[in-house]
């Protein structure tokens, strides 16, 4: 691969990043234009911006890397990643937007009347968001190693960088643009070299993967079935407890526009996850090493060197190499946003809000937060932990379908959960599904049925969560909040009716 | 943090508390009903399918790998089609919150508001 065109390429997406960034940064004038835009923005160009956010590492080179080392099993990814919206934009969508919830956290508090389950969902929203954050540093050290030679750290501490410049200067208006613009480099950087890599194969006879089981569906994890259920249950389930997710229905002027924004996304995504498919294909036929060499995640990169080679492999594989950063400055200043707000808000600050009264927390309180909040996982990227991107994803997706799926759906549904109820079952999802996690992460996938359920743990750790939310809550019927009905009647009657968001009138 | 955009819309208490109101209508009820009784069994549906094309690749094994051009079987087929599924599912959804929620919500809306002001 040419370093120069590669560096030539980075450099291009980092300072257009910045760019426009900036130009964003002299639109933002407020807090609420900083953190939501002002509601301000049009379906195409909010579901431009959330394709943009949510189509990270995993996506870009995680998903062909994971097709190719365990066949089409792995289409479960793609189809859930789009999947889990349509459960967002039916079940908790439109009543969470009338919440005035800008955050997990807020609901948490307006919803439970409880400090409590507001610092528990703090304390979540951002271990899932480091959780999220991790693979996209290892997916840009990688892919600038493949790229330059350069070492590890160099490729995450350029996205990491580049993320705090962003969010530093220009908050959620300015993120909007950049992400909009990034959803269509990504597409056009993984659709352009398809063309191309599809001709050489064609040129080349068509060969096709030789290898039946891997054309087989469940037969990619030793227990396949529990295993395929569990994933899907996580990335069903995971998407609408993610907190850069949840944040961009609010950059809707309504109800109605937010529906369509849904259904442009699903789109957009369905034509983007077409790509890595090929990819994967592909690279059964011609890149079978990568497997054996751990590097599975790099097929995407490698395919034009292989297949079309010359000046013209280079120029692709540049090509690729600005959409996979596209992808990891994207997905990483939503989630750093999220992070460092969250952390700014609840975690940090709290203390000093509660004597001052205020909820908004500065904008410097917000800049201190954004470094912890990318410093941090930068400095587990270093690690150097053996893992496939879209795995460690789809660990996040699990510990948010743990906890904050539950809490959602019950929340919004089911007038007697108590502050009580939904902590404990926070604690117990979000806990037992973290420790799963923890576990695959440093040990490894296991084997045997102990390495199945620690490998995907969401099939027992969403039930598990549900019924120790419900229990709990009836045990403890007192405890329902005081003004229940006043919220329920913000979370279900139409927008714009001027009532009072729940739990904000004090 | 305050709500963006809805500090100027304050209804005045006329008649009552606004929350009362809204709660004893019997539209809000009726809207309640209607979204959770399509929501709810859609969501189920919607993963039940997903979970029965799963079986199948289990079960009807010779089905789903019956090939269509080379080694591109059913199953492979199947798999992408699920994509088109989400996306139909969507926009029933989308249609039938244009049609039975929204004209609803604006009435009750129209209705609370035009008797507070």
């Amino acid at each position: 691969m040419s370093p120069t065109l590669s560096v030539l390429a980075v450099s291009v997406v980092c300072l257009a990043t910045l760019a426009i960034g900036a130009y964003g940064l002299r639109l933002s004038r407020t807090t609420s234009d900083f953190y939501v835009a002002s509601r301000l923005v049009t379906p195409g160009w909010n579901a431009s911006a959330i394709g943009g956010e949510y189509l990270s590492a995993a996506s870009f080179l995680g998903i062909a890397g994971l097709v190719l080392v365990a066949g089409v099993d792995m289409l479960w990814f793609p189809v859930g990643y789009t999947a889990g919206y349509l459960l967002l934009l039916v079940l908790v969508a439109a009543p969470l937007r009338r919440s005035g919830a800008y955050t997990l956290p807020d609901f948490a508090e307006a919803r439970l009347e409880s400090p409590t389950a507001r610092r528990v969902a703090a304390v979540l929203v951002v271990t899932i968001g480091w959780l999220y954050l991790l693979p996209q540093f290892i997916g840009a050290g990688l892919t600038l190693q493949i790229a330059t030679g350069a070492p590890r750290w160099v490729g995450a501490a350029l996205v990491g960088a580049v993320v705090l410049a962003s969010v530093l200067a220009g908050g959620m208006r300015s993120i909007t643009l950049v992400q909009a613009f990034q959803y269509w480099i990504k597409l056009t950087a993984i659709a352009v070299p398809v063309v191309f890599l599809v001709a050489a194969w064609r040129s080349d006879g068509s060969p096709l993967p030789d290898d039946a089981s891997w054309v087989t569906p469940l037969h990619a994890f030793e227990h396949p079935l529990y295993s395929t259920y569990s994933l899907i249950l996580a990335l069903f389930f995971g998407t609408m407890g993610l907190p850069h997710v949840l944040v961009r229905f609010y950059t809707n002027p309504d109800g109605a526009a937010a529906r369509r924004t849904t259904l442009i996304v699903l789109a957009l995504l369905g034509v983007f996850y077409l790509f890595p498919t090929v990819y994967g294909v592909l690279g059964k036929v011609y890149a079978s090493d990568l497997v054996e060499s751990g590097r599975a995640d790099a097929v995407v990169l490698e395919l034009p060197e292989r297949l079309v080679g010359g000046t013209g492999g280079q120029l692709l594989a540049a090509l690729l190499v600005a959409g996979a950063f596209a992808a990891f400055l994207s997905t990483s200043s939503g989630l750093a946003v999220s992070v460092a707000g969250v952390l700014s808000q609840d975690l940090v600050r709290s203390e000093v809000h509660r004597t001052v009264g205020g909820r908004i927390p500065g904008v410097r309180a917000f800049r201190g937060a954004s470094v912890l909040a990318v410093l941090v996982p930068f400095g587990l990227s270093l690690l150097g932990l053996q893992l496939a991107v879209a795995d460690v994803v789809g660990l996040a997706f699990a510990v948010a379908a743990s906890s904050f799926c539950p809490l959602l759906v019950l929340g919004i549904w089911w007038r007697r959960l108590t502050p009580v109820g939904a902590v404990a079952g926070l604690v117990a999802g979000g806990g037992l599904a973290g420790i799963a996690v923890v576990i695959t992460l440093v040990a490894g996938r296991g084997d045997g049925w102990s390495g199945a359920l620690l490998a995907q743990p969401a099939a027992w750790t969403v039930p598990i969560a549900f019924v120790v939310m419900v229990v709990v809550s009836l045990r403890t019927p007192h405890r329902v909040p005081r003004s229940i009905a006043r919220t329920m009647v913000a979370l279900h009657a139409p927008e714009s009716l001027g009532l009072d968001p729940p739990g904000r009138s004090h | 943090m305050s709500t963006v955009g809805r500090q100027d819309a304050q209804v005045p208490a006329a008649g009552g508390d606004v929350y009362e109101r809204v709660h004893a209508d019997p539209r809000y009820v009726e809207l309640r009903k209607r979204h959770r009784n399509f929501v709810f069994p859609l969501a189920g549906l919607f993963l039940g399918w997903y979970f029965l094309f799963v079986l199948m690749a289990d079960y009807a094994h010779d089905f789903m790998s019956t090939k269509v051009v080379g080694n591109i079987n059913i199953a492979l087929i199947f798999g992408l089609l699920q994509f088109v599924s989400t996306f139909a599912i969507t926009m029933w959804y989308v249609r039938f919150a244009d049609r039975k929620l929204d004209p609803l919500a604006d009435e009750l809306r129209n209705e609370v508001e035009g008797g507070a002001a």
